[in-house]
């Protein structure tokens, strides 16, 4: 009698068990995986997803975008004027201030069929030194970067994408 | 046997609370992922193959089709048909200022414009440059930075502005340069999309001018 009152708990507890990590599971979705069968975006945003900066005080935050494979983007500060320079800005009442930004210097780039023209640009990953201003409290940032990005032999249209960062000031 | 009664009942609550829990998460996930694809759905780059034969998806439906007809303004906001050209064989090639390619390939179809003008040949040019037609200083802004381009690169072919209202029926243009090549019957017989090279677009206006086969 014992025994079998003992297996029926055993058996309550391990299906308690397997339901509570299944209600738990934090696994995305949208894997890289499965993203990378979608349409690809030339720039993706990669991390940080959430970050704790203290209240009301500056602090640098550096945001990881990728590249995708082939493409390049003109630098923060592209070579010619016409070029569309890579901008990061989080918008007015975000509860998160952007005080400034910091890109990385562009890389040297000549298209294969003008090799004296070089292009600053960046490719594969690149970091952003954002300097931010967070209040007091939990803020959900959509935070955009504006590019416009090519390959070899032709460009995409000037895009803005969104990184979306939970900051969290304390 | 009231007490097991009593375990197994608080048991399948919790169960039951956890298998809710469990199946919101996953609808919120679910939803959160259709966000992200539905952000990040953006066009993609065609890769160049080299020859004449590049993977233009769009390209079937407007192949041996007319050209799709459209009535866009110069920068002197003189209004231009492409259904005035009638009779010509003509490139329509969409570009932008800020495309690095273009660059390159206008003084190409400058130099095959002047070469074939004589015999019935013309380009448009259209740009792809933003147009904020609400606000009258931007306005002029953008097409005095088109209008340099156009004196820098000595186009000698008119240049139209707003590519992006007729940019639907020309299979989306998100890819820049793209030219189509439209012969005097006004049927697009060829499309190039990215930088390819002036012996391959002077081979497309050949056969827009019915030169060569």
């Amino acid at each position: 009698m014992i025994a079998r009152r003992t297996g029926m708990y055993i058996a309550l507890m391990s299906a308690l068990t397997f339901s509570f990590a299944l209600a738990q599971t934090q696994r995305p979705l949208l894997d890289e995986a499965s993203r990378s069968s979608a349409k690809p975006a030339a720039v993706a945003y990669l991390y940080p997803e959430q970050i704790t900066v203290p209240a009301g005080k500056p602090t640098a935050i550096g945001l990881h975008f990728r590249i995708g494979p082939g493409l390049h983007i003109n630098s923060h500060t592209p070579r010619e004027d016409e070029l569309i320079p890579t901008v990061f800005s989080i918008p007015d009442g975000s509860g998160v201030r952007l005080e400034a930004a910091t890109y990385p210097p562009g890389a040297d780039f000549t298209l294969p069929l003008d090799p004296k023209t070089k292009l600053s640009v960046y490719t594969g990953e690149f970091i952003v030194q954002a300097r931010v201003v967070a209040a007091s409290g939990e803020h959900l940032v959509e935070a955009r970067l504006h590019y416009q990005a090519c390959d070899n032999n032709a460009c995409l249209p000037p895009r803005t994408i969104t990184a979306a960062i939970d900051v969290i000031g304390k | 046997m009231k007490r097991n009664t009593l375990v197994i009942s608080a048991v399948l609550f919790i169960l039951a609370a956890f298998a809710w829990a469990g199946w919101a998460n996953w609808e919120y996930r679910k939803q959160a992922a259709e966000r992200l694809l539905a952000s990040t759905a953006q066009a993609e780059l065609v890769p160049a193959t080299g020859d004449s034969g590049s993977p233009l998806q769009f390209l079937p439906a407007l192949l041996g089709k007319p050209a799709p007809a459209f009535t866009l303004e110069d920068l002197s906001g003189k209004k231009v048909s492409l259904s005035s050209y009638k009779g010509k064989a003509l490139v329509i090639n969409f570009w932008a200022t800020w495309c690095a390619p273009c660059k390159l390939e206008t003084p190409w179809l400058v130099e095959l414009r002047n070469q074939y003008a004589a015999q019935g040949f013309e380009v448009l040019g259209i740009s792809a440059d933003d147009i904020d037609r609400g606000d009258p200083q931007k306005l002029s802004e953008e097409k005095r930075a088109i209008g340099r381009f156009v004196e820098q690169m000595h186009i000698p072919y008119p240049v139209l502005i707003d590519a992006d209202s007729i940019g639907r029926p020309y299979g989306g243009l998100d890819d820049l340069p793209t030219s189509f090549f439209v012969d005097r019957d006004g049927i697009v017989i060829s499309a190039q999309v990215g930088l390819t090279s002036k012996d391959e677009t002077e081979r497309n206006i050949k056969k827009a001018l019915g030169i060569v086969k």
